[in-house]
């Protein structure tokens, strides 16, 4: 087979001593960016641009790619830990993975993660591997309308993150979505919400907000209870720091849903990882026999999306690597990479330059390998973390907050916003408003309208665009099902208890 | 579950946000020669929050409450978390002026002195451990910067 | 002359004449790191550039400390902008602009701080754009596509960036120089609008030719138009769209350095002649032209012309957009 023959070229590549060990260097650095907040894999890679040019450009963006992919495993650490999310596309884990560790069960959830970030990291290569051409074909079919379909869906999952309450949950989302409409309006320049601040004609930043409503939020509430027990209670024994095999036979559908959707999300370019590990994360409630106990700790809350945004890296690449369009900042940061170094990206990259795609596919196997070997181990001793006094943790959290706002952008005024979200999360957890909403709405939002106006704009303002086009119509529809289903069930749920009185 | 005197007031504030949202949105354009314009979408927001937010304050209202919980004591706890909330913006606030070690450690010795009665001299301890810890590993491993004062940290 | 002044005077005179370094000519050198302002986040396209011109000055050799890149986005440049405002006299601090540093503050009231607020270095680059269309449409000259338009008003689309782009004012430009309209569709991502041209979303956009070059390469994009005074010299066979007989003004993409105002004549003479050597360095020629960028090396008096020209021609082209201008 044509593509084994490539693989092997890919692995004679990829298997020299110092492909190796830049391979590891690189994952290496990624964990560690990805666990910090704040610090991204983007500001990293740019930073260590300069010093790639002295190497073979093959082990450069083995290197850099390695940076990249690591980070989605690190990201889940202080997710889980300390409920502040260490990468963007980490805020989901934060749900489940953050109630895990209160339930005493921080090893499995950590364990689970780098399992699934395996498991998900894997199968993308796999398939950036065998159809990266034609999914970037397919996903070429993907315009405005489309794009619109799949944030609805996104939304839709609010349903999901209800909880007791449907209208606060609601009313979270309305909130998010309307911090994503502050700033210059894309289409027209006009600026929205922003008080007269020249600050805020970027939006809300999304990190200082997460954090706030997170992490602050929840060393705010843990201040009522006065003093006493320990801030949570870690299971002894090496045999509960790490995931039970019933455990993962539990994730075992959310492993496969975080690599298809993880997957497909990155190749579309504009759609993040977030968006990715979302709808991972509602599709795995969905499915789930216990979706009442999605929020309270559920290791499949954990696997799903952080599968989602491991599988997410791999699909990122598809664009990058077969059209030479990058789907997000980070992969701008690659093309611009490629460039230095004398490269053309586009469709002919791989044809002209196979040692480049399959070396660095070859290494992406083995530095998935090299990550799995890496972080399990590594579970026991950060979960150590939690055994420090509560009276060293909170301020470790405020401080490790304050820090990795601060450093995304130097920028003091996003260390305000979070304090600001801080007591909002606050209130949000004392009257149950869920911050998931929140952040769904926040993250959906921006593409929600962009999509919806440019959509609008293709069609001279004919709304039918949006359901005549069969992969957006399809969509919407799944959304709307989704939407209908609570109520289809409420009313089969009073039928059955209307004919049991009866009878 | 929180009390429902609790779900009025969020009700009536998101109510009073919602509206504030629309006034705004009607003064933008509505639709632009590119199609919606930016005054649309703020707008439909504003008019679901006014309209969820008048359907909590009606469930809130109509809903009986059972509950007889101690208000005192819990006014006393939100109080603690409040002014907890109150020492980190004032920290943030400090950051500009006299950098971020000294301004956490304001933080962390307010919040274990003030919030959690443990003994001054640990406080400071924690404060200077933590700081000296946060310098290590983000200034000077991974060269990000921090807000620091005029005396360099 | 009162004898005391006299006296002064020569006093004065010996001191300058013992201390030849002392009042007026001590040349500035820094002694830290500098600081590099850039609009975009890490990716961006002055991130790109100012990382690799931070490069290349260590390595010829040009400065002797670090350049390092603080990126600072949002609100297009005006965050970047009301940075290097806040700078003031700061001698460690130089920002990139690009040509968006000069329309921005014209057409948003927040962003207070225009470029003639700033002090300008040096102009380094002219980004070349051109129209490009897929490959199998049946639009070989601006003309065809012209026509096209004609036949069916606003139902032919471009992909761009926002409104007060370069983009969306060479399509105003050229719609009212032809008397025909297509919709423009904002993408924020040149990825983004790649990908719904290559679709066939969209029928044409303006696109960079080293965006283009490989897409053309490989079959996927024909290029039937470029928007500058000359044929460029890697494509040779595209006629300008002054050729194609559409006479319009060419608004230029232009990236280069500046500096805080109120910055002291020798730093700006400093950075003057760095950037002078630098724009003469054979990494900077290989740069531009593995980039597919145009020389635009300016400085001194023509640059503040060269701004404020542009200034009242984005002045005139955005009021005609029909975009709110507030300054």
């Amino acid at each position: 087979m044509d593509a084994l023959g490539n693989l092997l070229l890919g692995f004679s590549v990829a298997l020299t001593p110092i492909n190796l060990f830049w391979c590891f260097t690189g994952v290496v650095l990624g964990t560690v960016v990805g666990v910090l907040p704040g610090l991204g894999p983007a500001a990293t890679i740019a930073m260590l641009l300069p010093l790639t040019l002295k190497m073979d450009h093959t082990t450069a963006i083995i290197a850099l790619a390695g940076i990249f992919y690591g980070a989605r495993y690190g990201g889940s650490t202080t997710s889980i830990l300390l409920n502040i999310p260490g990468e963007s596309s980490s805020v989901v884990t934060c749900l489940d993975g953050y109630q895990m560790a209160r339930n005493g069960r921080a090893g499995p959830a950590l364990g689970i993660s780098a399992i699934a970030s395996f498991v998900a990291g894997t199968v993308g290569v796999l398939g950036l591997m065998l159809i990266a051409p034609p999914l970037a074909r397919f996903a070429l079919r993907f315009a405005p309308p489309e794009y619109f379909a799949l944030m609805v869906l996104g939304l839709a999952m609010v349903v999901f993150l209800a909880g007791e309450s449907m209208v606060k949950a609601m009313l979270a989302m309305f909130v998010g979505l309307w911090l994503a409409t502050i700033g210059t309006d894309l289409f027209t320049g006009e600026s929205r919400f922003t008080f007269g601040q020249a600050k805020l004609l970027g939006g809300v930043d999304f990190i200082a907000a997460t954090v706030g409503v997170f992490a602050i939020a929840e060393v705010l509430v843990n201040l009522e209870s006065k003093g006493g027990a320990e801030l949570f209670k870690l299971a002894k024994g090496w045999k509960n720091l790490l995931p039970t095999l019933q455990d993962i036979k539990d994730c075992r559908f959310a492993f496969l849903n975080g690599s298809v959707i993880g997957f497909f999300i990155g190749a579309l370019p504009g759609a993040g990882a977030t968006v990715a590990s979302f709808l991972s994360y509602g599709l795995e409630k969905a499915v789930s026999k216990h979706p009442e106990k999605f929020g309270t700790g559920v290791i499949e809350g954990v696997a799903a999306p952080e599968g989602a945004n491991n599988a997410d890296a791999s699909g990122a690449l598809v664009p990058l690597l077969t059209l030479g369009i990058p789907g997000g900042n980070t992969t701008a940061i690659l093309l611009g990479g490629l460039i230095l170094w004398g490269y053309k990206p586009g469709p002919l990259l791989i044809q002209e330059h196979p040692e480049l795609f399959w070396g660095l596919v070859a290494s992406m196997y083995i530095g998935n390998v090299m990550l799995l070997i890496l972080n399990l181990p590594l579970v026991p001793l950060f979960a150590q973390i939690l055994r420090l006094p509560y009276y060293v943790l909170y301020p470790l959290i405020l401080g490790i907050s304050i820090v990795g706002v601060y450093s995304v952008n130097n920028s003091l005024f996003d260390v305000w916003v979070m304090g600001l979200f801080g007591l909002l999360g606050f209130l949000m957890r004392k009257l149950d408003f869920p911050a998931a909403a929140l952040i769904l709405g926040m993250v959906l939002g921006d593409g929600l309208e962009r999509a919806l106006r440019q959509s609008l704009m293709m069609s001279q303002g004919d709304l039918t665009i949006l359901f005549a086009r069969p992969i957006s119509g399809t969509l919407l529809f799944v959304a709307a099902a989704i939407l209908v289903l609570p109520a289809v069930r409420k009313v089969r749920s009073w039928r059955v208890a209307a004919i049991e009185r009866e009878g | 579950m929180a009390c429902d005197k609790g779900n009025l007031a969020a009700g009536v504030v998101l109510a009073a946000f919602g509206v504030y949202v629309i006034l705004v949105a009607v003064r933008l354009p509505y639709v632009s020669e590119v199609g919606p314009g930016p005054g649309f979408f703020p707008l439909w927001l504003g008019i679901g929050l006014v309209l969820f937010a008048g359907t909590l304050m009606f469930a809130s209202v109509t809903s009986s409450t059972n509950e007889t919980k101690s208000e005192s004591q819990s006014w006393r706890m939100t109080m603690r978390s409040l002014s907890g909330w109150v020492a980190v913006m004032v920290a943030i606030a400090l950051l500009g002026t006299i950098g971020f070690v000294l301004s956490f450690i304001f933080l962390t010795v307010f919040l274990i002195v003030a919030l959690e009665r443990r003994p001054v001299l640990l406080a400071v301890g924690v404060g200077i451990a933590l700081a000296v810890v946060f310098q290590l590993i983000f200034v000077i491993a991974l060269d990000v910067s921090l807000p620091k004062a005029v005396w360099g940290f | 002359m009162n004898p005391k002044a006299i006296l002064s005077a020569v006093t004065l005179a010996a001191i300058v004449a013992v201390c030849p370094g002392f009042a007026w000519s001590q040349e500035f050198k820094p002694s830290k790191q500098i600081e590099a302002v850039v609009h975009t986040g890490p990716g961006g396209g002055s991130d790109l550039l100012a990382r690799a011109i931070a490069e290349m000055l260590l390595k010829e050799k040009l400065i002797q400390q670090r350049m390092q890149v603080v990126n600072k986005p949002g609100g297009g440049p005006a965050v970047a902008m009301s940075y290097l405002a806040e700078k003031k006299g700061e001698t460690h601090t130089i920002g990139f602009f690009t040509g968006v540093w000069v329309t921005n503050p014209l057409t948003t009231a927040e962003a207070n701080v225009t470029v003639k607020d700033l002090t300008p270095i040096v102009r380094l680059v002219l980004e070349p754009a051109v129209i490009a269309v897929k490959a199998d449409s049946p639009y070989k000259t601006v003309k065809d596509f012209v026509e096209a338009a004609k036949k069916s008003p606003n139902q032919l689309r471009q992909s761009g960036g926002s409104v007060t782009s370069r983009d969306n004012l060479m399509r105003l430009l050229i719609q009212k120089a032809t008397g025909v309209q297509w919709t423009f569709i904002s993408f924020p991502s040149g990825g983004e609008r790649l990908s719904n041209l290559l679709g066939g979303h969209v029928q044409m956009m303006v696109i960079e030719p080293q965006e283009a070059g490989e897409q053309i390469r490989a079959g996927n994009l024909r290029v039937i138009a470029s928007l500058t005074e000359k044929r460029l010299a890697a494509l040779p066979n595209v006629p300008t769209i002054k050729e194609q007989g559409i006479d319009i003004p060419l608004i230029p993409q232009a990236r280069g350095v500046l500096a805080p105002p109120a910055v002291p004549r020798d730093v700006v003479q400093y950075w003057e002649g760095v950037f002078d050597r630098f724009a003469k360095s054979s990494s900077w020629h290989q740069y531009l032209e593995q980039n597919q960028f145009e020389d635009g090396y300016l400085k001194g008096p023509p640059l503040g012309k060269f701004f404020d020209e542009l200034t009242v021609q984005m002045r005139e082209v955005l009021k005609e957009a029909g975009a709110k201008v507030v300054r």
